[in-house]
């Protein structure tokens, strides 16, 4: 099985999981390090880590509730970074299925895809940091001063407010109550009409740019700061490489350095979400490689990318050897485009 | 300028002579190479292509070459081959190797500019062979000095389109203005064809390239194989043969050629000595006719097993990397692929060569380098030192090799190249020795 089709099959059944779960019985927790959105209600199948560490640091439950729940919930959420590191944002994320999915749509709508340059890139990279900060102290700032208050209540999800899944991923369930104002307060209206605008540009940025939000996700800022203790993670061969820039023409987080790095072994870079697809599309023997535990799980081939159905190396291999001269006439009486190869 | 008085009977005079030796010339090399038995029998379809291309003369004249298409010359390995087979239009690639041709150039451009450009500048300014007369636009990207004062050279016989390619491929902004560079490309060819390049067209073309590259990758692995299943000047020829081939005929026969290949391989059966030196032809490109070098180094014991030129290895060495096939990927995939992993020294800094160079000597187990350099050719020149530098370090020995292409220079080249080879056949078998522990007598 190609690694692209075996990524979409776990991110199907994972997003299934993860969002529709909950209809039989399955519960993972609230310490996945993914968007599993808690709005999605009864129906999800486990909760993102993000909101219970927002609800508990806003005081939801008495001032114990600060340390006493978050202290496991922390241990296994990074039991979890450190098995599967930036694998979550790739391969399991319920709003990254939902991003490849209007990836696959812009596709289908024989649309281009715009790619961040490296400036564009560096300046967005902030606004992340902001998201987390943000997360981490608006609630915690709720605690002890307004802890009954409206405006607390209102103020204890922040990061949520804003995050598209919020307004996303309930659709997959028919909830539609999230795509509203709330009208409640003033504060209320404030974070949730800007949470709703972000959708609207989370929508159009999806349709328009690879793994749009990605460049973001503060969850994955937070899996990005483990990578170096994590097991799992993106080798090269620097030696081996010819620098050709495919893996950073095909990486929906237009991470350059994958190309252009000539000296380190480790390129599991800080936006990485080894989606793999480097790896799968890089021509040259081994120079990629994905690591488990130090144990190569996956490497680049050179037969790997000639199976590529786009590249067509595949039918090259299996086309018979006469194939193609005995399909055109040796003059080249026809034109080039017409008859020359089976498809 | 020879066209422009094209019906003086002095100048008639002129091409016929220079046609008449070119021929002569051409014939020579590929009897040479036809009398050699350990030539792979599908090679003959290569040859083939040659003497259609070289030996057709008057017969076969321009119109009669791809009948009802367009036809688009290009120079170097810049020139997107991908959007040319798209838009329904044929390229071929024009580089020239002839001596004849470069005495005819001499009035086109300076004497001083390497053969290849003035080879070019002959072939097109007198006609001498049908393709020749036959392009519709020229693709000429501004690589090194000589080609990019050739493409303005050239414009006084036929269209030329300049593309221009940056010199220093590192940074973000020269990418994306090469990537503007490509789209003004395919508006070209688009207007000259009068046909839209879309999604489909340009995904088949991506994919019938990446089946010829898929070929020329497997002879690559076939040369590193152990028992030397090609000589170097066989397998050079096969792939300068693309030049003047369709693609899609053009990897049918090196599937065959391959094939034979693979036969030779599994039958154990090596078409040079064991003890011979591995040489790695470096530097300019060896452009057919010019025959030459390959063959000196060979006939002196010596085997190619891989080079570096790119009239040869690394013409169909770098594929286009394609994910999802949308346009936009497309273009930026054919856009990366024909400068990233380009070796040319005209870019700078060029230690992705060196890194190349490298990889070459540890897979192809290489005992020695001859490094050419075309008389003119400044910037392969220019390399010489650095990569004799590492070379040292890998304890590869070096032999730089100046010459064109006139014929007169191969005694000196002969003891040239038949020194450096025995130099490096005793290292080698020295080497053996120590490695088997075993007492090599006095």
């Amino acid at each position: 099985m190609r690694m692209s089709t075996l990524r979409w099959t776990v991110l199907v059944i994972a997003f299934i999981v993860l969002t529709y779960g909950g209809l039989v019985g399955i519960s993972l927790g609230d310490f996945l390090p993914t968007f599993a959105c808690w709005y999605v209600g009864e129906s999800r199948g486990g909760d993102c880590f993000l909101w219970h560490v927002q609800h508990h640091f806003s005081g939801h439950g008495g001032p114990g509730y600060l340390v006493r729940p978050n202290a496991p919930m922390l241990l296994y959420f990074f039991l979890l970074l450190l098995v599967l590191g930036k694998a979550w944002c790739g391969w399991i994320c319920p709003l990254g299925f939902i991003m490849d999915v209007l990836d696959l749509a812009r596709r289908r709508l024989n649309m281009g895809y715009l790619f961040f340059s490296q400036r564009l890139r560096a300046r967005l990279a902030p606004i992340k940091w902001v998201l987390l900060f943000l997360s981490l102290v608006v609630p915690l700032s709720c605690f002890p001063f307004f802890m009954r208050s409206q405006i607390a209540s209102d103020l204890s999800q922040p990061y949520c407010q804003w995050c598209p899944a919020k307004y996303v991923v309930p659709l997959c369930v028919g909830n539609v109550e999230e795509i509203a104002v709330n009208f409640r307060s003033g504060v209320g209206i404030f974070m949730t009409a800007v949470g709703l605008v972000v959708a609207g540009l989370f929508l159009i940025g999806a349709l328009t740019k690879r793994r749009f939000w990605c460049s973001f996700c503060p969850m994955g800022l937070v899996i990005g700061l483990c990578r170096k203790i994590s097991i799992v993670k993106l080798k090269k061969n620097c030696q081996a490489c010819t620098r050709c820039g495919i893996c950073y023409n095909v990486c929906p987080l237009d991470i350059e350095e994958i190309f252009t790095e000539r000296t380190r072994t480790n390129v599991t870079y800080q936006d990485c979400i080894l989606c793999m697809k480097c790896i799968e599309n890089c021509p040259e023997e081994g120079v990629l490689s994905a690591t488990f535990c130090g144990r190569t799980i996956y490497r680049a081939t050179q037969k790997g990318f000639f199976s590529n159905p786009v590249a067509s190396g595949r039918r090259a291999r299996q086309e018979p050897a006469v194939g193609a001269a005995d399909t055109i006439s040796a003059d080249e009486g026809e034109p080039v485009l017409s008859g020359s190869r089976p498809s | 300028m020879p066209r422009q008085e094209d019906t003086t009977e002095e100048l008639q005079r002129r091409k016929a002579r220079f046609v008449r030796a070119l021929g002569r010339s051409t014939e020579k090399v590929l009897h040479e190479l036809e009398a050699d038995d350990r030539r792979p029998a599908t090679m003959n379809r290569f040859l083939d292509v040659l003497r259609r291309a070289f030996l057709s003369g008057e017969e076969v004249d321009g119109p009669a070459l791809h009948p009802g298409q367009k036809v688009i010359g290009t120079y170097c390995i810049m020139a997107p081959e991908e959007f040319i087979y798209a838009a329904g239009a044929v390229p071929i690639r024009l580089c020239g190797g002839s001596y004849e041709a470069a005495l005819a150039g001499d009035d086109l451009v300076p004497r001083d500019i390497c053969p290849v450009v003035r080879a070019s500048a002959g072939l097109t300014s007198f006609g001498l062979l049908p393709i020749y007369r036959r392009f519709d636009a020229v693709i000429v990207p501004t690589t090194c000095d000589g080609k990019r004062k050739l493409g303005e050279a050239l414009s006084d016989f036929l269209p030329v389109w300049m593309l221009e390619v940056p010199h220093i491929k590192e940074t973000e902004r020269s990418r994306i203005e090469w990537l503007e560079q490509i789209y003004a490309v395919k508006r070209n060819i688009e207007k000259l064809t009068c046909r839209k390049i879309n999604r489909k067209t340009l995904r088949e073309a991506i994919g019938r390239i990446a089946r010829a590259q898929y070929q020329a990758r497997r002879l690559h692995e076939l040369r590193s194989a152990d028992p030397i299943v090609v000589l170097g000047q066989h397998a050079m020829l096969a792939l300068n043969a693309y030049a003047y081939d369709t693609v899609d005929e053009w990897a049918g026969a090196m599937t065959r050629f391959n094939d034979e290949l693979e036969q030779r391989r599994r039958q154990g059966r090596s078409v040079a000595d064991k003890r011979a030196p591995r040489v790695l032809l470096a530097g300019s490109p060896v452009v057919f006719p010019n025959w030459k070098l390959p063959m000196l180094i060979e006939e002196m014991g010596g085997v190619v097993v891989i080079d570096e030129t790119c009239m040869a290895d690394r013409l169909l060495y770098d594929p286009v990397g394609v994910s999802e096939g949308s346009m936009t990927e497309m273009i930026r995939g054919i856009a990366a692929r024909l400068i990233m992993p380009c070796t040319c020294p005209s870019f700078s800094p060029n230690e992705d060569r060196m890194y190349r160079l490298r990889q070459l000597v540890e897979k192809f187990r290489v005992d020695g380098v001859i490094y050419h350099v075309l008389k003119g050719c400044m910037i392969y020149d220019f390399e010489v030192a650095r990569v004799e530098r590492m070379m040292k370090e890998a304890g590869v020995p070096l032999l730089r090799v100046e010459t064109d292409y006139n014929p007169e220079d191969v005694e000196q080249l002969r003891t040239r190249i038949e020194a450096f080879l025995e130099m490096t056949g005793a290292k080698k078998s020295e080497a053996r020795c120590e490695s088997n522990e075993i007492l090599c007598g006095n």
